[in-house]
């Protein structure tokens, strides 16, 4: 008893601090780093892109506006808008500043300038001029966290807007990600464009995702396409969140 | 005017190292989300955790490393994802650098402790890419493919921003140290 005590009087201050700075790193993990996401938004927010960047980016959206009418013409041939789409609308969309990165070096995430207050929730879908770049998947009053596309944890469903054939795109780095297709055989060649698919029910149907780079069709785990992203995720600066149609938390944790 | 150092009490001055210590490490995890041209090589940044958590290893106890470093790694999955988590690796580093110091292998100056984290770099990404691979979310090839790029931007840029976070810090704590025995 007498050396416990004696070992308390020594070290209780020690002891005490040690698990002050647990309990407080704890709390950190549990807010997902709220409280530092949000003072990093207000020390930045000098350095932060400034609206007039945006207008060079229009030039971009031509393209994505081009790839989106092939879409939807190659969708009216098939006469795919005959079959009940689960749609998610995308009608209200609010523009972010890109204001961090990943905070480690194997994840694929974003931090934008905008959070809860703004009406963003955990599963809002993410683009910018040229297709789509993630999904939010935290959000703190003023700053949202996106995993995304090119995140190879990030599994999305496409269909090749050619020949509507179907796949799984899993991110693989910042430039490129890879499908896995459903058939043994699938009508794809280099160039085609990928965009989101109709069966998807986190992104909304039809939003361009890059162009085919390269075929790997007698890959072991079955025929592989390489997809080369259209947006420029190593360098972007401006988002659109799309408002409208966000997913719930449970259906972003489930099967994409 | 503020009174100079020695002048102070014991308490005030611990009171004050404590909060320039966990002040320093909110500045580490500020730093973490950043890209700047010059901070980063192929899209990575140095991994300021590591140099904080190398920095207070390097004269301490494995256990004081340890838990250094299960709190960094605590940080760290707050700002990214908590799976899988970075406290492994960050604690591992933690015991690792005490180990070293302990060994006498290697003197506390400047560029013993920039080659301790540019070892650690490595170290601290093996354990991530072995997570990963364990979580079986991302298949072997890719991560192997991943690891070299990662590993060796991560250990030069980290390596050679050390001095700024270790110089001031060391100062600091050195001279703490004296004003209190």
């Amino acid at each position: 008893m007498y050396f416990l005590y004696r070992w308390w009087g020594r070290y209780r201050v020690v002891v005490v601090l040690t698990l002050l700075c647990i309990a407080l790193a704890w709390s950190i993990r549990r807010t997902e780093g709220a409280g530092i996401v949000e003072l990093y938004r207000l020390m930045t927010l000098p350095v932060q892109p400034n609206t007039a960047k945006q207008e060079q980016l229009i030039n971009a959206r031509t393209w994505e506006l081009q790839q989106r009418l092939q879409e939807l013409e190659a969708r009216n041939q098939a006469l795919q808008s005959l079959l009940e789409d689960p749609q998610i609308q995308q009608d209200r969309a609010i523009s972010a500043a890109v204001i961090g990165r990943s905070a480690d070096h194997w994840w694929h995430q974003i931090t934008l300038g905008r959070g809860s207050q703004d009406g963003i929730q955990v599963g809002a879908v993410v683009a910018a001029p040229g297709g789509l770049v993630g999904r939010v998947t935290q959000v703190s009053p003023h700053t949202s966290r996106v995993l995304l596309v090119s995140d190879p944890s990030s599994r999305l469903g496409v269909t090749i807007s050619r020949s509507r054939r179907m796949g799984i795109l899993r991110g693989q780095d910042e430039r490129v990600g890879r499908i896995d297709f459903f058939e043994k055989d699938p009508d794809v060649r280099e160039g085609d464009i990928v965009v989101t698919s109709t069966l998807s029910r986190l992104f909304p149907p039809g939003v361009p995702v890059g162009q085919i780079q390269e075929l790997q069709l007698d890959a072991a785990s079955g025929p592989q396409a390489v997809v080369e992203f259209s947006v420029p995720i190593a360098n972007l600066e401006w988002v659109s969140i799309y408002l409208d149609g966000q997913t719930s938390e449970a259906l972003v944790t489930s099967e994409p | 005017m503020v009174k100079p150092l020695k002048h102070w009490s014991p308490p005030s001055l611990n009171l004050l190292n404590y909060g320039i210590t966990a002040g320093s490490v909110l500045l580490c995890a500020l730093a973490l989300p950043l890209r700047f041209p010059g901070l980063e090589l192929a899209g990575i940044s140095p991994h300021w955790l590591l140099i904080w958590v190398v920095t207070w290893s390097v004269k301490r106890s494995p256990l004081q490393g340890a838990i250094a470093g299960l709190c960094l790694g605590l940080i760290q999955d707050g700002l990214t994802a908590p799976q899988p988590t970075h406290t492994l690796s960050l604690a591992l580093v933690g015991i690792l650098t005490s180990g070293l110091n302990k060994q006498r292998f290697i003197q506390e100056d400047l560029i013993s402790v920039a080659l301790i984290v540019f070892v650690m770099a490595f170290v601290v990404e093996g354990v991530l890419m072995a997570q990963f691979a364990l979580m079986g979310d991302r298949t072997l090839t890719e991560l192997w493919e991943r690891q070299p790029q990662v590993a060796l931007s991560s250990a030069l840029l980290s390596s050679l921003w050390t001095p700024v976070v270790y110089y001031p810090l060391n100062r600091w704590w050195q001279h703490v140290h004296k004003l209190l025995s």
